[in-house]
Parts: structure tokens; C-alpha cells; sequence
């Protein structure tokens, strides 16, 4: 199939649109708006059947525009007001906000409304895909594994909490970039970890998820006055995960984990993107979870084999990541990392920290640390029966054969 | 060869809430078909149609804006194109993309009258 039009082109443009008509018509339009837009994507699907535009961009612009005017039209017609629209002064305004630049600023503008804190995160993450990156609400419930109605639920509520608290389509003010910058990146972090650890079978829906989470950040870092060490960090992150999504996942849609990947799919120029990244991380003072966790990421990437990983390194860079995020995730992998390192005691004493119930699906690497655990330390029992709870908790093939071969060799 | 017209019946985007990405992806396909057919010099013409439906029917030419009309009966385009006859048009119409939607090909040949 050959076709000069981008990838993902409808998708990204649908967010510009959105937000540049929102810019112009103010967040109460929002469902106007969002129609219209749509309208304008179906149009192009039939119009461009038998021939593409030479600038594709270029046309969806210019039906958006004739769109902002039809709208505007219903609009003041529906307000009864008498004044009437000089076309020529307001397609003028409308031509500014289709500029590069104004378009980053309407859709950046977008991002801070979307992860607004009064919206709940779960809702943060809907409108979020829906507005800015133009998922439709089955793909946002694919992505989500969650239903279509709980989806436009969240929507739903999204718009009104919207609507009830007069948020404007405007950055945050100066003082409270940095609290609201947070949220952003916790947002996108969040919708990237849905991507990257979903048990989704649509290896496309991973792969959209995640882009996305990248897209955005690319975004706000063009824009000088939200960069900030935190920001590069989490792209590098973001890099740094991405470039092992392929090898993540096996033929046969089974989650690979990192000891079994194969190295040779890791994604170099990924890689190298994520670095400097983190290479600019570093001219800023701030440190954040984000310069742990892409450090950890990191030492990962470096190490040709499984048996060349840095541990040491990365025992180093878990510590320090608990002070920022001290969760049950954290010190799970935390005892991974020091069994590596064959310093039993101190796997012991994390394990010994963990509240098991806080885990949730991911309880039975738990008992697999300690089967591990059990089994370096010489007590073969207590090593089977932890691995008997292991493969309890997970329907993983390729764990599973991991495991069943653990409890063979001991046996 | 003969001119025989394929009517695309059902499959309304608009109706299926179609997200951007598929409404591209959809578009690519229809793209590739056009090109095959056009490459093969058979396509006559060709249109897709606007949803929107007014009705004329009755002695008493009663209008209706026929939203009466389930998007599955709902005519979204044509092509006519000419072929040796109606088992080819039926292999043509086998790239139609939107089967997967529903979506029916009907095809007719076009009356030629006898001058």
C-alpha cells in the first residue's frame, strides 16, 4: 500500500485541532469541538480514496479552519447575539493559531488542563488519550483493558469537573509550574507504564500507548520553561524502556523478562536518544525518582549479557530510588538485584520488609526472590515450597518453564 | 466489455465512531483499491456519498430526512467500472475494505439501450 500520508497522521492531528480549536472557542466547547473534528476525519477518509492531497497537513488545516468559522457561526447564532462576523478578521486570528509554534502552545495547553488536579488520575489518563492524543473511546478502553462504558464514564466526569470548576485553557502561573509539571510527568509515566507492563495481547496497542507517553514528553521539553532535569529524566526513561519493547514480548505474546530477552532487538537509536537525554538530566540541580529509575534502566542497557550487569551499580541506584518511592516494588527489586550479588543477608532483610499484599499480580516474583533466596543459602525445602507458591501465582508460560525448571533441578 | 456498477451498502464511519487512526487506516486501503482499479484502466467513475438523506416518496411526495435509515442500509459510494461480465466484477469486488465493518458490495450491470 503506498500512500505519502505520515503515520499516525490523522491521530496527531486530531489532538492539534482539538486544541487549536479550543484555544479559540474556550474548554466549554469541548464536545462541539470534538465533533467537528471527527466530521473533518471522516470526510478526509472519503475524499482522499482516490487522491491525496500533495499536502495533506495542509488540508486538514484548512478544513479545521472552515470548520472554526461554521462553528462559530452556530455558536453566535445560537447565543442570538446580532453581531455579525467579519470572516476576514477572525480567519485572520484563526490563521495565527495554526502557526508551529501556536499549535505545540494549544496543545501543551491541552496537556496541563488534562492533568489538571482536579480530575482524578484514572480520568487524567482518559482525556488525556481521547483529547490530546485522539484515541476513540474503544481504544482507550483496549489500551486500558477496561470497559467502554467505565471509559466514558471517566469522560464524562472529566468534562464536567471541567465545566464545574471553570478550568481555562491556560498554563499554570509561575509558581505552581513546578507542583503542576509533577503531575504532568506522573500522567505520562502513567500511561506509558500502561503500555509497557499491560498483559495486553495487542502488541500495536503497546506500542501506540507508549509512543505516545514519548510524544508528549518531546512536547513539553520543547518549551523552555517546562524543561527540567525531572523532564529529561523521564525521557530517558521512557527511551531507555522503549528500546526493549520489542524483545519484551516472545512470538507467542508471552511477557519476556529481562534475563531472557534478546539483546540483539534492543533498539539502539532509542538508546543513544535516551542517553543524551540523560546527559542533559544531569546540567540541572533537581533529582527525582525519574534519574533513578532511567539510571537503572540504564545500567541494564549497558551490559552485553545478563551476566554483565553492573549489580553493584544498580544496588546503588535501588537505594537511593527508595528514598524517593519507597514502595513494595521497589524493595522486591531491590532483593533481586542483591541476590545477584550473592549478599544473602541483606536480600533477607528487603524481603523481610515487604507487605506482601501490596504487591498484586506481580506476588509471585516475591516467592520466587525467596525460592532464589532459599536455594543460594543451601535450604533446598523451604526453596520448593516457595517455588510451589510462585507458580501459583502466575499463568506465564515462560515464567512458569522458568520456575518448573528451578524446582526440577532441585528435586 | 460491459459497464457494471458496484454499490457499497453499509459500513457507515460516522455511525461506527471509527477513531482517527482507523479512519487512516480505512483510507489507505480504499486508496490501494482505487489505485489497483485505475492502474487496470476499468474505473468509469466513481463518488462516496454524504451521509445526510432526504426521501421523496408517495403520490403526495412526502419529504423525509430519513434518519429512518439503519447505517447498515446506509449507501456510502459507487463505483462503476467495466468488465467482461459479472463474475469479474465480483473478483474486483473482493478488495473492497470494509467486509470486516459489514459492509456489502452489490453489484448491477448498467442498461445499455439499443439505439
Amino acid at each position: 500500500m503506498e500512500h505519502k500520508v505520515v503515520d499516525h497522521l490523522f491521530r496527531h492531528h486530531y489532538g492539534k485541532m482539538v486544541a487549536i480549536l479550543t484555544r479559540f472557542f474556550g474548554l466549554s466547547y469541548i464536545e462541539t469541538i470534538e465533533d467537528a473534528v471527527q466530521d473533518t476525519f471522516i470526510k478526509a477518509a472519503s475524499q482522499w480514496r482516490t487522491k491525496i492531497p500533495d499536502n495533506p497537513e495542509g488540508w486538514l488545516n484548512r478544513v479545521a479552519k472552515n470548520r472554526t468559522i461554521d462553528i462559530l457561526r452556530s455558536i453566535q447564532a445560537e447565543k442570538n447575539r446580532n453581531l455579525s462576523i467579519t470572516t476576514g478578521a477572525s480567519s485572520l486570528q484563526i490563521d495565527e493559531l495554526f502557526l508551529d509554534h501556536e499549535v505545540a502552545d494549544s496543545q501543551l495547553r491541552m496537556i496541563f488542563v488534562a492533568c489538571h488536579p482536579s480530575l482524578h488520575p484514572s480520568e487524567q489518563i482518559a482525556f488525556a488519550l481521547k483529547t490530546i492524543s485522539g484515541f476513540s473511546i474503544k481504544e482507550i478502553a483496549a489500551a486500558l483493558l477496561t470497559k467502554e462504558e467505565t471509559i466514558a464514564k471517566r469522560l464524562l466526569r472529566a468534562r464536567k469537573t471541567i465545566s464545574d470548576k471553570n478550568i481555562q485553557f491556560q498554563y499554570p502561573s509561575p509558581e505552581t509550574v513546578q507542583e503542576r509539571m509533577a503531575r504532568v510527568m506522573e500522567v505520562i509515566y502513567l500511561t506509558f507504564n500502561e503500555g509497557f507492563h499491560s498483559t495486553n495481547k495487542e502488541k500495536l496497542i503497546k506500542e501506540d500507548l507508549c509512543g505516545e507517553a514519548i510524544r508528549l514528553c518531546q512536547l513539553l521539553l520543547k518549551k523552555e520553561q517546562f524543561r527540567s532535569g525531572s523532564l529529561y529524566a523521564l525521557f530517558a526513561l521512557l527511551c531507555f524502556h522503549m528500546s526493549r519493547l520489542e524483545s519484551k514480548v516472545s512470538s507467542d505474546n508471552q511477557i519476556v523478562n529481562l534475563q531472557h530477552q534478546d539483546r540483539t532487538k534492543w533498539y539502539f537509536p532509542l538508546i543513544k536518544m535516551g542517553n543524551s537525554a540523560m546527559l542533559k538530566a544531569t546540567e540541572y540541580e533537581n533529582t527525582s525518582v525519574y534519574h533513578f529509575e532511567a539510571a537503572i534502566a540504564s545500567e541494564h542497557l549497558n551490559a552485553k549479557t545478563f551476566k554483565d550487569t553492573n549489580w553493584k551499580n544498580i544496588s546503588y541506584w535501588y537505594e537511593q530510588l527508595y528514598m524517593f518511592k519507597p514502595n513494595m516494588f521497589t524493595l522486591l527489586n531491590h532483593a533481586t538485584v542483591c541476590l545477584q550479588l550473592s549478599d544473602f543477608e541483606k536480600t533477607h532483610q528487603l524481603l523481610k520488609r515487604i507487605d506482601v499484599a501490596e504487591l498484586g499480580q506481580r506476588t509471585y516474583l516475591y516467592y520466587g526472590c525467596y525460592a532464589e533466596y532459599y536455594m543460594k543459602i543451601g535450604e533446598k525445602d523451604l526453596a520448593i515450597s516457595f517455588l510451589d507458591k510462585a507458580l501459583a501465582g502466575t499463568t506465564n508460560r515462560l515464567e512458569r518453564d522458568f520456575l518448573m525448571g528451578k524446582k526440577e533441578g532441585l528435586i | 466489455m460491459k459497464d457494471f456498477m458496484m454499490i457499497f451498502i453499509g459500513a457507515d464511519y460516522q455511525e461506527l465512531g471509527l477513531s482517527p487512526e482507523q479512519l487512516q487506516e480505512r483510507m489507505g486501503k480504499w486508496f490501494a483499491w482505487n489505485e489497483k482499479m485505475q492502474k487496470q484502466g476499468i474505473v468509469k467513475s466513481g463518488d462516496a456519498l454524504m451521509p445526510q438523506v432526504k426521501r421523496v416518496s408517495g403520490p403526495n411526495r412526502t419529504v423525509t430526512d430519513a434518519p429512518l435509515i439503519e447505517g447498515k442500509e446506509l449507501i456510502g459510494g459507487y463505483y462503476i467500472v467495466q468488465a467482461e461480465n459479472a463474475e469479474a466484477v465480483v473478483e474486483i469486488a473482493k478488495d473492497y475494505p470494509d467486509y470486516d465493518l459489514d459492509g456489502t458490495v452489490e453489484i448491477r450491470e448498467v442498461m445499455v439501450f439499443e439505439q
